[in-house]
């Protein structure tokens, strides 16, 4: 016989499971939610942040959430200038290749204990150290003998050089002048770290009982997966958020989560939290906000084969782009872009580049002797497998089709096999992108000198590589912008090596009873001023 | 009866590893590794990372590695969540993907058994076609159209439910009912058809000859005979359940373990992936070998064989 | 064949088995003759109209990128029946002949093919979908084979468990007595006793592949592929549909709809099957 649910039925021991469905479904049928509090902001990070140990962290979600535990040597301001915060004040010293950081002294970590400049030492050492195996621990390579540590040539970690002089001053010698390094100094890997904490937890310090952090906000709770909670942190030196707490959800489903914010259940929503095509709606309402970032998209050619090793045919094609179309299919506002170096960074400059000319890129295809797209041979471009990168190729397709009578094909492929098809065989016509690291035109430029692991159109011009290695360690910003003008030149006008296309334009949508939020232009989202508008709410 | 035990659970094992072989081989000739990104890394960084997770060693050599840890509990760290290991990551996803599971399945049992003994005992009336006619519906519908459809009026039009932030009580109730809407269909199908079965033979014929009342006859007898069937289909639907809720989970945004299935594979977290298959693999196979126990202590007559 | 007279008798009394097979008739054959019927193109860009709501002109409405609704699931029936009959004779053919194979032969043959099948059970089906997906991109010829590989195995249990039952019956044992060949007797006496169970597991395993990829879609592991004739299935559109549902929701509304009906109607006409070739309900 049937005897284990025979016996569940005549115990009742299905009863409780009963009682629990019944509980559940009427509990949700009266709303007692949370909603409508003014001391909570309700935020989507869209991910599980990978890790919040600042050394290893390479992704938005993780930065995310570590810019508002933490604060750095320095700061940036509206026009994304460095400025000093844990840092009072600092000296360039020796043309540029010493830099002497004073800290404040009255900042604390969240155990109570001062921040001093061996904090900063510790960090930096662990971000270089071999051992630790972080992604970014080439942002510090310009200092002295950091790069032989992270290589393991050099053993010693003493011989690197940054050094805590005392207490509140920490000391870093360059290998050259990097007129950058400052930028670099409000890049969330340059933040300090406690040796006693992370000697003692191991892989777990970054665990809400473990971690000690020193900014605006304390890590309260983590719940993998789901959500993560930040409490007001009473003893910050700016003075405590008028926020008491944040609650941070990971919701990858852009729909769930603006139906969770238009349902007042979510009070900010980034750009990877809005479907592309709700923008234009929510554009029109309340709490609309649009962010140029410091992110740029352009097409690359594979430059040493045919047919685009003749510079008549990358430039016939540069020029047969109609850029004005990516705001109308993309919906975010972006901005159409012909040079490099995207606005709010250094030696941005609009006039470089090709622009919109169909008669002239047929006269140019013409010349390379394709007339009317005639005898051109099957190309294809290739993008990694997103919406947005689809609807940009094909409306490419289509202009390059109409201005120029070549057919290309377009092919997609997932993330990771894409990366790997750039790296070993780059197809003819490839999409890419670059978000800035630090806001300096260096960061966005190197990407194309001859020895650059992003260079995947493996495009050489030792003028373009002479002309970065000066402008990197240049001081003068005058000089700069003139060296920068003319590499972009190179670049993206008489070399073509690549087709700039548009600057990235992110979308944010932020409960209108709140104000304050700023959301700058690398995707950072800073909430220690978020405040709500009024002071006091209708009930 | 220890035997046939021991025997199944050899089995068992093999199967896992047959399936952890499978996965890592695969994986590993997979284009694209856990490390590569929009950011190139510097080669000489990337030997460090390599080093970090002896990702540098001939396969062989990490594949021995990889079972020896197994072995010992440990099934490595992940690459993505690089402070976690994979057993934290299923530890914390699990527990969240078990209950999502039971949640579903308890409504699928609930509803489903009303309406197979509605139709059993109208059978061919109305209400018999409608109970088939909601069932054929129910299988007929893909999860996220449902997930849809639900946010679309619950959410969006009527505000009753949360489409997400898992916690509250509210945000449950949307994924219950899309994860265990075809499982409902299953059972009432299958509830349906075994009970007509059971209701044609001759023990019931002699009971309603007895002169005992219908319902009796229906609840006392048939329905306690027609359970085996379902009994069968509880052991895999609830590991599919577990494991297999991925839609489910990314629509509604719940903690579970079964969105690793397709993040892991693009992230190329290998270990995560290898860590979560034999997870879902384990539970497969339990389940199985439980009903398999059942059914052989429920009904002699089925060998063990 | 006396099997197809009862069906047929069937089908005239039961009005619903004969509506779900002529709506099925009606998809396919609109799905085979969209570049004859569609009232536009299903690829292009048209500037102009980007995302109207349903009109005279567009009786669907219009996509992101101008694209005709009604066009792209005209062209979208084609795929998604394909990837469902595809799928289904892809598992049937594998499935029958591996499991009467591993039935007929038994012994060690059989626990060691039998082995195979439970590992193809024990891997997740999505883990075997995204690698394929991977290795195979997500065109048509990759979702069929990665289907197939998980469908196959139901059709060989269940060809093995039939077999094994037919390998018992007395004319099967006559027919072995007078030295008939292997061959000759699985095609004479076995398959035809377990053509009724397969045709009906055919009939569900249609429904059931058209929802897999419809996921698969959605999870955006399907068939995307839009410069192909070949290259849009349903579940794509509905996913397309789904990142607009608040503004725009004809975008989902109508390719839900083509989902579902046509899934239905499949799983109408395998109940109606099942019962028909029920062999206790004669």
């Amino acid at each position: 016989m049937n005897l284990t649910l025979v016996f569940l039925f005549r115990k009742g021991r299905l009863r409780p499971v009963f009682a629990l469905l019944i509980l559940l479904i009427f509990s949700g049928c009266n709303p007692f939610s949370r909603g409508g509090d003014d001391k909570v902001f309700r935020v989507n990070l869209s991910t599980e942040p990978p890790s919040l140990d600042w050394s290893l962290a390479t992704d938005h979600a993780s930065f995310n959430v570590i810019a508002n535990l933490m604060v750095g040597l320095a700061d940036f301001d509206k026009s994304l200038k460095p400025v000093p915060i844990v840092a009072k004040s600092w000296n360039v010293l020796e043309r540029g290749r010493r830099i002497v950081f004073h800290l404040r002294d009255d900042l604390t970590w969240s155990d109570g204990k001062k921040v001093t400049a061996e904090d900063f030492e510790y960090s930096w050492k662990r971000l270089l150290d071999p051992k630790t195996a972080s992604q970014y621990a080439y942002i510090l390579f310009d200092i002295v003998n950091a790069e032989e540590f992270n290589q393991g040539k050099l053993a010693d970690a003493d011989q690197v050089g940054v050094k805590a002089t005392d207490e509140r001053t920490l000391e870093v010698r360059l290998k050259h002048p990097a007129p950058y390094f400052l930028s670099i100094a409000t890049f969330e890997v340059t933040y300090p770290q406690r040796r006693d904490v992370i000697e003692k937890h191991g892989t777990k310090w970054t665990d809400p009982e473990n971690i000690v952090t020193n900014g605006p906000f304390l890590l309260a709770s983590w719940k993998h997966e789901n959500e993560i909670q930040l409490k007001a942190n009473p003893n910050f030196f700016l003075g405590k958020p008028a926020i008491e707490t944040v609650e941070m959800y990971m919701i990858t489903e852009k729909t769930t989560s603006l139906a969770l914010y238009e349902q007042g259940k979510l009070d900010f929503l980034d750009n990877y939290s809005i479907p592309t095509l709700e923008k234009p709606r929510l554009s029109k309402g309340p709490g609309f906000r649009r962010v140029p970032q410091l992110r740029g998209e352009y097409y690359g050619f594979a430059v040493d084969r045919k047919p685009f090793d003749d510079v008549r045919v990358r430039k016939a094609f540069a020029m047969a782009i109609d850029r004005s179309v990516f705001p109308r299919i993309l919906h975010g506002g972006e901005q159409p872009a012909t040079s490099w170096i995207p606005p709010g960074m250094l030696a941005h400059n609009p006039k470089i580049g090709l622009t919109y000319n169909p008669p002239e890129a047929r006269r140019l295809l013409r010349e390379a002797g394709y007339p009317e797209g005639k005898g051109f041979p099957r190309v294809t471009v290739s993008y990694n497998t997103l919406e947005h990168h689809k609807l940009v190729a094909e409306a490419i397709q289509g202009m390059w089709q109409r201005n120029l009578g070549v057919v290309v094909q377009l092919e997609n492929q997932d993330w990771k096999v894409y990366l790997k098809k750039l790296e070993t065989d780059p197809p003819p016509v490839f999409r890419s992108g670059w978000g800035a690291d630090y806001p300096d035109p260096d960061n966005f430029m190197k990407l194309f000198t001859s020895l650059s692991g992003n260079n995947h159109g493996r495009w050489k011009s030792p003028r373009y590589d002479e002309l970065l290695e000066e402008a990197a360690r240049e001081m003068s910003e005058k000089k700069r912008i003139r060296l920068y003008d003319e590499a972009q030149k190179i670049l993206c006008e008489t070399e073509v090596a690549i087709m700039p296309l548009f600057v990235v334009v992110e979308s944010t949508v932020l409960n209108p009873r709140f104000t304050g939020l700023e959301y700058n232009s690398m995707s950072r989202m800073v909430l220690r001023h978020v405040r709500p508008k009024k002071v006091s709410s209708e009930k | 009866m220890i035997r046939f035990l021991a025997k199944r659970l050899l089995h068992g094992l093999a199967v896992l590893w047959v399936v952890v072989t499978l996965t890592f081989v695969l994986l590993r000739i997979l284009p694209g590794g856990p490390f590569d990104s929009e950011r190139r890394l510097p080669p000489e960084i990337m030997a460090n990372i390599q080093a970090k997770y002896h990702l540098d060693e001939p396969w062989l050599k990490q594949y021995a590695r990889y079972l020896a840890g197994v072995a010992q509990g440990d099934l490595g760290p992940s690459y993505k969540y690089i402070d976690r290991t994979v057993s934290d990551i299923i530890k914390d996803t699990l527990p969240t993907s078990t209950l999502l599971g039971v949640l579903a399945l308890v409504f699928a049992v609930v509803l489903a058994f009303p309406l197979a003994v509605a139709a059993a005992a109208y059978h061919n009336r109305w209400a018999d076609r409608g109970c088939v006619f909601l069932a054929t519906l129910g299988i007929s519908l893909p999860h996220f159209l449902l997930g849809a459809a639900l946010i679309w009026v619950f959410s969006l039009k009527l505000g009753w439910f949360q489409a997400a932030r898992w916690g509250s009580p509210d945000s449950a109730v949307l994924p219950t009912i899309t994860l265990g809407a075809m499982p409902c269909a299953y059972f009432t199908y299958l509830l349906r058809s075994s009970l007509l079965e059971t209701l044609g033979e001759d023990f019931i014929r002699t009971a309603r000859a007895k002169g005992l009342k219908e319902p009796f006859v229906l609840f006392k007898h048939a329905v306690r005979n027609s359970l085996i069937p379902v009994l069968t289909l509880l052991g895999p639907l609830f590991a599919t359940l577990v494991a297999g809720s991925f839609v489910v989970e990314y629509v509604f945004a719940i903690p579970g373990m079964g969105r690793f299935f397709i993040s892991a594979v693009t992230d190329r977290d290998y270990p995560l992936i290898t860590g979560v298959t034999l997870v879902y693999t384990a539970i497969l196979v339990c389940a199985n070998l439980l009903v398999d126990m059942c059914y052989s202590l429920v009904d002699p007559r089925i060998r063990v064989r | 064949m006396k099997l197809f007279q009862r069906l047929a008798g069937e089908f005239r009394r039961n009005r619903l088995l004969t509506a779900s097979l002529a709506f099925i008739a009606l998809v396919t054959l609109a799905g085979f003759l969209a570049p004859l019927i569609s009232p536009y193109s299903p690829g292009g860009f048209e500037e102009q109209r980007l995302l109207e709501v349903p009109s005279a002109a567009h009786w669907l409405g219009t996509d992101e990128l101008g694209r005709d609704v009604l066009t792209r699931i005209l062209y979208g029936a084609r795929v998604s029946i394909a990837v469902g009959l595809g799928t289904a004779l892809i598992a049937l053919l594998i499935g029958t002949f591996y499991g009467l194979v591993s039935g007929y032969a038994g012994g060690a043959l059989d626990s060691f093919l039998m082995r195979v099948v439970d590992i193809f059970y024990g891997l997740p089906d999505l883990l075997i979908f995204v690698l394929l997906s991977l290795f195979l991109g997500r065109n048509i010829t990759g979702v069929l084979i990665a289907l197939g590989l998980i469908t196959w195995v139901r059709f060989a249990r269940i060809t093995r468990g039939q077999v094994l039952q037919a390998k018992e019956l007395i004319y099967v044992e006559g027919a072995r007595a007078i030295g008939a060949s292997h061959v000759r007797i699985l095609l004479r006496h076995i398959l035809p006793n377990i053509f009724a169970p397969l045709l009906v597991t055919l009939t569900f395993s249609i429904p059931a592949a058209i929802l897999s990829e419809s996921t698969l879609s959605f999870i955006g592991l399907g068939i995307n592929d839009p410069y192909n004739a070949w290259g849009t299935s349903w579940g794509t559109l509905a996913q397309d549909g789904w990142r607009a549902m608040r503004t725009y929701p004809h975008l989902i509304f109508f390719p839900a709809l083509a989902i579902f009906l046509t899934i239905l109607a499949f799983n109408f006409l395998g109940n109606g099957l099942r019962d028909i070739l029920d062999p206790k309900r004669n």
